[in-house]
């Protein structure tokens, strides 16, 4: 809401910014960072959601308006100054190992467990493995606003224990991240949603990256340590902290890195992950944020009609209020991703279903009652006020008209607003008749991809760096 | 080489920047830098590690050069001990109490335990110092005003309830004299977080033309054997609470003697700063006074309404005074106004006005104090105090 107000005071309009009670501290770092320090806030007791309208009536009405009324009549403080941070070649710190890794984490720039000290030495050859100088902008990060730049993603790269020939992936990577079509700045948002990030190209196995076995565990270098790239650079550029601008009501650690198994995709003629997003021929990082998912185990049948109902499923199983972003903010942003293992998907191909085909078959099976979808965007949660009903919806030309092919409030509607909504990527054991099924954060992490951009002489520099 | 890992204690506000730049550049302005020669020059961090063969000396030295103490030595705010002194407070380390005035550092709860820890508070007495450090970031309290003004005002903490004698807060014996740690370190740090998270430097933002001793602690309990209802239960809360109770004092006026001293020294110069705010002033009275009056049927209330009735400035004292006559000539508030008519101005608006708090040595020859108050607006600001796991 604090953007939007950011937004109106900007074009000379005056704001008041509701803010509930568990949110004001999180509205001065970030109106910080939207660059309108004093940005007017009326401060609404409690949490809403679980007042009866007589207490939300009263609260309002002894604490809010009054705030409303000073927000939009009072001009407010002045509030100056620059804030002094270190330079992107200044000496931090000078101490052992220990000692680093203290000042680090007692300045809330680790995540707890050990950094590599980012050295002068170790930064400048990560930075070796990209032609742009280090002080080259790949945007600017809310909540802190800060420039995310080849030199501080270097930095990050050493911390998290990355090899200086991962650089090229991170710095796409970063510049994922300031898409604006990715959406950063949602990052702490309260349902604690998790990016993964989607490798495909040459590079999975030229630096090692596991995509087979325990595909989204722990245990590989290139996979893991990217994967906790990502979150530091969230923590230490974009500016998101636990109990300040981060209010992820529980989150969950960062992901691993998903590598594709290009070899089986190459063989049943199924485009890649990035293929699919537009990105194809090379390299490619896909983010996108998940709010949860989980394994479908043990896909029995040797055909696709037998096997796709229990996919489907899976996916209708992860789904929830998470159809918000089907029907209601950001229509048609909810991006199911399903994970097939080697065999599960060339099983499918051998029964003569493309990847399209896939996504046509699964839109068409994976479906809830209507009245079951209405009640988790507009009666369990109240994301969609006033509880509409979809036909109306359609009725106004909010969503497709898939939603409203009759007025039976059984009847079966999708999840997503078009076939190729649904994401779907090969990775894990090869012989294995497992799953795997995430459900999407829709607008608030949209799937992003970028192309990854080596160095000129890519080829050398990595041979070095495996000799040494 | 010995090494302390400390926390940084200066006020950074919301927005990110350091009060450390203002400070520093206002001594500057003023030819203060010799106080603190260093002010600003730190790494602009949560914590900072000391090296030193003596370190405690060393980050002595460091904060007195940035600017950071009161001039005595402090207690260096290593993570250990400000992480016991947060876990004491109940609160998780990163709510913010507010912007500390005037230069609006947050009073973060961690940022406040480093100031606590400085001012040799131990961990149990954090829970007062975060309930006095809320009732002077309430507005009523007008801590920029306190802080800027010309006038050597300093907040006066009242400690009430059982919490008083578990952290042995002074109600007897010299309680607002040396040699009691709780009385001096709790005070200390409502002053640290003045200073630190405020910038109420001396000279450069806080212009208190001589200042006073009370503004390095001026902290005291009430006694628990008053023969009347103790304060904090006077002001609506039980018995079993604690609470403390923030004024805004000028000075300490000793006045040894009965009621009419109190009330012929309430009747002077020393309230026209309070009659001109309608302001409210505090007494504390002897023991044997209160007893005193006790066994004659007085209660609190008859009390403050006799201090009410004989504690008058002249109306000629206060015409002739140089506070009307060079500053302000109108503008006084109307029920002083209108009681200078009739001769004679009351010290107070109204007799509830007078904060009366019973404490001191139990004397034969009985010593009382007159505080009176400067500044708008009128203000006794009281804060439940939360012992952790103790929520009432």
């Amino acid at each position: 809401m604090l953007r939007a107000s950011a937004v109106a005071e900007r074009a000379g309009v005056p704001t008041a910014s509701l803010v509930c009670e568990g949110f004001i501290g999180q509205a001065a770092t970030t109106s910080t960072g939207l660059g309108l320090p004093g940005l007017a806030t009326a401060l609404v007791p409690g949490h809403v959601d679980v007042q009866s309208p007589d207490e939300l009536r009263r609260n309002v009405a002894a604490v809010t308006v009054d705030a409303v009324i000073r927000n939009l009549t009072e001009a407010p403080a002045a509030v100056g100054g620059a804030v002094v941070e270190p330079g992107p070649n200044d000496i931090v710190f000078e101490g052992t190992f220990d000692e680093v890794n203290r000042y680090y984490y007692e300045n809330d720039w680790s995540d707890g467990l050990p950094i590599v000290p980012p050295t002068p030495d170790r930064v400048a050859e990560f930075l070796r493995f990209c032609d742009r100088p280090p002080q080259t902008e790949l945007g600017v990060l809310l909540p802190d606003k800060r420039r995310a730049t080849v030199g501080n993603v270097a930095v990050n790269g050493v911390m998290a224990g990355c090899r200086p020939e991962y650089m090229p992936i991170l710095v796409a990577l970063v510049e994922a991240m300031a898409d604006p079509r990715y959406g950063v700045e949602h990052s702490g948002n309260t349902p604690g949603a998790e990016t993964l990030i989607i490798l495909n190209g040459p590079l999975i196995k030229e630096l090692g990256f596991n995509y087979e076995q325990g595909a989204l565990r722990d245990g590989i270098q290139a996979n893991t340590s990217i994967g906790r790239f990502w979150r530091l650079y969230l923590r230490n550029v974009a500016g998101f902290l636990h109990h300040r601008t981060d209010k992820g009501t529980f989150g969950n650690t960062w992901r691993v890195v998903l590598a594709e198994n290009e070899d089986v995709l190459r063989r049943i003629g199924w485009p890649t992950i990035a293929d699919d997003e537009g990105v194809s021929g090379g390299n490619a990082v896909t983010i996108s944020r998940y709010t949860g998912g989980g394994v479908i185990a043990s896909v029995f049948g040797n055909t696709p009609v037998q096997m796709l109902p229990y996919l489907a499923d899976a996916i209708v199983g992860k789904v929830g209020w998470e159809l918000l972003f089907t029907v209601g903010m950001g229509v048609g942003s909810q991006r199911p991703l399903l994970i097939l293992s080697p065999i599960l998907a060339e099983t499918l191909a051998k029964g003569g279903v493309d990847k399209v085909a896939l996504k046509r078959r699964l839109f068409e099976l994976a479906r809830i009652p209507a009245a079951k979808l209405e009640k988790y965007v507009g009666e369990w949660t109240n994301f969609v006020p006033g509880r509409p009903k979809l036909t109306d919806l359609v009725k106004a030309g909010h969503i497709p008209a898939v939603f409203a092919e009759s007025d039976d409030p059984q009847r079966p509607v999708p999840l997503v607003c078009r076939a190729e909504d649904l994401m779907v990527a090969v990775s894990g054991d090869p012989l294995r008749t497992n799953a795997y099924a995430f459900a999407h954060n829709g607008i608030l992490g949209y799937p992003t991809t970028k192309a990854v951009r080596l160095p000129a002489d890519w080829a050398r520099l990595l041979r070095e760096a495996r000799a040494r | 080489m010995d090494a302390l890992w400390v926390l940084v204690p200066a006020g950074q506000r919301a927005s990110g920047e350091w009060i450390d730049d203002t400070l520093r550049a206002r001594a500057a302005e003023k030819g203060l830098l010799g106080r603190s020669p260093r002010a600003g020059e730190f790494p602009r961090q949560r914590v900072e590690l000391v090296r030193g063969a003596d370190p405690v000396a060393a980050v002595n030295r460091l904060y007195q050069e940035r600017g950071w103490t009161d001039g005595l030595p402090i207690v260096p705010p290593t993570l250990g001990r400000v992480d016991e002194t947060v876990a004491a407070g109940g609160r998780e380390r990163h709510v913010a109490l507010g912007e500390v005035a005037p230069l609006a550092g947050l009073a973060t709860v961690e940022k406040v335990a480093a100031n606590a820890v400085m001012a040799g508070c131990e961990p149990a007495h954090f829970p007062v110092v975060l309930a006095a450090v809320e009732a002077i970031l309430d507005p009523a309290f007008n801590l920029r005003g306190v802080q800027t003004t010309d006038e050597n005002v300093a907040p006066l903490l009242v400690v009430n309830g059982p919490v008083a004698k578990r952290l042995g807060v002074n109600a007897g014996w010299g309680a607002l004299g040396p040699g009691w740690p709780a009385n001096a370190a709790i005070g200390r740090a409502v002053h640290l977080v003045m200073h630190n998270l405020g910038g109420g430097w001396p000279g450069a933002v806080s212009f208190a033309g001589l200042g006073q001793p009370g503004r390095y602690t001026l902290c005291l309990a009430e006694r628990d054997d008053s023969p009347w209802p103790p304060l904090h239960v006077e002001l609506g809360y039980r018995p079993a609470q604690s609470t403390v109770t923030v004024l805004r004092a000028e000075t300490v006026i000793n006045v040894t003697g009965g009621l009419d001293e109190v009330a012929s020294v309430m009747g002077s110069a020393a309230s026209l700063f309070g009659i001109l705010h309608s302001g409210k002033p505090g007494v504390i009275l002897s023991p044997l006074t209160a007893r005193r009056l006790h066994a004659d049927g007085w209660t609190r209330a008859t009390a403050r309404e006799a201090l009410f009735a004989r504690g008058r400035l002249d109306a000629e004292t206060w015409r002739r005074s140089w506070i009307r006559t060079a500053v302000r000539a109108t503008d006084w508030p109307d029920w002083a106004v209108e009681a200078a008519e009739q001769g004679a101005i009351p010290a107070v608006r109204e007799p509830d006005d007078i904060t009366l708090v019973v404490a001191g040595a139990d004397l034969p020859i009985p010593q009382h104090a007159y505080c009176p108050s400067w500044g708008y607006p009128p203000c006794r600001v009281t804060r439940e105090i939360v012992e952790r796991g103790q929520g009432s």
